[in-house]
């Protein structure tokens, strides 16, 4: 079957229903409770003492390097989504984990498009990538190690 | 498109969904303070609603509830307003929609019928085929909550609770995604109802990825801050972390969500190791009547519910992790483990099976 998008419907009205609550919670606590400014009310929390300074200020670089490092595993984990999914999905009468797929037997019957799943001839080229994959950036995990990003003092 | 029938099933879920997830996480908190009471020889609260003749202080919640939205909402003058009230709708938006594509009980074809052909999903997006990317995606999105209430409020604390928790929070994705690849590779599908029928024919996922579910569960811990890795809000060191200058019911938003950021948690691992409404020897997915679909909703409450308990329970056996241990342990422990599990599922898989 070849997703339409219709049935993501229902999560947007659960969305629009969610962002409703959320409203209605802020306008329901801000009629209700009472609103008493006074000048020490409005200054931002230091333990009770006059804040020194701006808070928004700089910070260790350290925050950054996690983030970078983030991104690279964030997008191999996005090409390895796709491919756990598919490797074993094509249809084999033999060799998948399950016989008894029906997703697997219906689109034997009918060829579909794209065809479902890594075609069982081409599983160990493909898992040897997945490897090389894999490998290449452990070799980036393991230069950012040496290179002292995980370092917390 | 939606038939005008179909939408009003859809309300009448959504409806059950909230309002059920926000009743339970109130009554979540009164267990939370109960166990964290027997847990260090003290009571709890017993005394609310004494004089109505309501046992236990049961309405504990609800004057609880009632203090948050009475209270003054205080917005400080140096706040950037617009971003200091989105980040708690930010908060509750996303720890809420989660449940959207979670099973609550028998989906697809397993499901009940009411007459000949109008099958109950006890699901709010039975058609969504990629549930666990999408439950991924919107837990990322609660990063923002964090990081803009941390910096729109222009306090020190909060400040640098946002800092350390959106450095945690990122840390804890990958090997949390790196857990779950080992199952879906089994599984063959990301579609959670699919993961649960699989491991009614082959088993619970945990016997097949048990240190996938170790990192998991260790990864969970860290997503939802609970402790032993509560250090967004570590109160000896940042008074309240990224909500210090929050009050009333936007306080109340950030609490709400941790706590159905937690049942969204508990519902996944549940889902994907714990089988789900699955019990070995009793229920299948070939039972499709009414009676085997309430049993797998109780089923799938009752392992909820334990998970919730394990959950709280850890909260008083493990003492709260320094900051650089915390990001040792996931960048230098978990991360490695993942990527190891995966390679050897994945070998392992090809060497059996063949192919």
């Amino acid at each position: 079957m070849i997703a339409s998008g219709s049935e993501f419907e229902p999560v947007f009205i659960f969305v629009v229903i969610g962002l409703l609550v959320a409203i209605g919670m802020l306008t329901v606590s801000a009629v209700l409770g009472p609103r008493k400014t006074t000048a020490v009310k409005q200054m931002p929390y230091e333990s009770g003492m006059d804040p020194i300074g701006d808070a928004r200020n700089r910070f260790d670089v350290r925050y950054y390097l996690v983030a970078i490092v983030f991104l690279l595993f964030d997008v191999e984990l996005l090409y390895l989504y796709p491919w756990a999914v598919s490797h074993w999905s094509a249809s084999t009468a033999t060799a998948t984990i399950d016989s008894d797929d029906s997703a697997a037997t219906t689109s034997a019957a009918e060829p579909a498009f794209p065809p479902p799943g890594i075609p069982p001839t081409l599983r160990k080229v493909v898992l040897f990538d997945v490897l090389v994959f894999i490998a290449v950036l452990a070799a980036a995990f393991a230069y950012a190690w040496r290179k002292g990003v995980f370092e917390w003092r | 498109m939606l038939t005008f029938l179909g939408l009003t099933a859809l309300l009448i879920k959504i409806g059950l969904v909230v309002g059920i997830s926000q009743g339970a996480v109130a009554y979540l908190i009164y267990v939370e303070r109960k166990i964290a009471a027997y847990a260090q020889d003290r009571i709890g609260p017993n005394r609310c609603g004494r004089e109505f003749g309501v046992p236990l202080g049961l309405i504990q919640p609800l004057a609880d509830g009632a203090k948050m939205i009475l209270k003054e909402d205080v917005i400080p003058k140096y706040v950037h307003k617009p971003t200091f009230i989105l980040a708690p709708m930010i908060a509750i938006v996303t720890a809420t929609i989660g449940f959207a594509v979670v099973p609550f009980g028998p989906v697809g074809a397993g499901a009940p019928r009411l007459g000949a052909d109008w099958p109950v999903q006890f699901q709010i997006a039975p058609g969504v085929d990629i549930g666990i990317v999408y439950i991924l995606a919107i837990g990322s999105l609660a990063v923002y909550a964090v990081v803009l209430a941390g910096w729109s409020s222009n306090n020190k604390y909060s400040f640098l609770g946002g800092l350390r928790s959106s450095a945690q929070l990122i840390s804890y994705e990958i090997p949390m995604g790196l857990s779950i690849l080992g199952i879906v590779l089994l599984a063959k599908s990301l579609d959670l109802n699919t993961i649960i029928e699989w491991q009614d024919r082959h088993g619970w996922g945990i016997f097949w990825q048990p240190v996938g579910f170790l990192i998991f569960l260790v990864s969970a811990f860290a997503e939802t801050n609970r402790l032993p890795f509560d250090l967004p809000e570590s109160e000896q060191e940042l008074v309240g972390g990224f909500h210090t200058e929050y009050s009333a019911m936007k306080f109340g938003m950030f609490f709400l969500g941790e706590y159905l950021h937690v049942i969204t948690v508990s519902f996944l691992t549940v889902i994907l190791f714990f089988g789900g409404w699955d019990l070995p020897f009793v229920l299948s997915a070939d039972q499709t009547s009414w009676i085997s679909a309430i049993f797998k909703v109780i089923v799938m409450m009752s392992k909820v519910s334990l998970m919730i308990v394990f959950i709280m329970w850890i909260r008083w056996t493990l003492p709260r992790f320094r900051y650089d241990t915390l990001m040792n342990l996931a960048w230098k422990s978990l991360l490695p483990l993942g990527l190891l599990n995966l390679t050897i599922t994945a070998v392992a898989a090809q060497m059996i099976l063949g192919g």
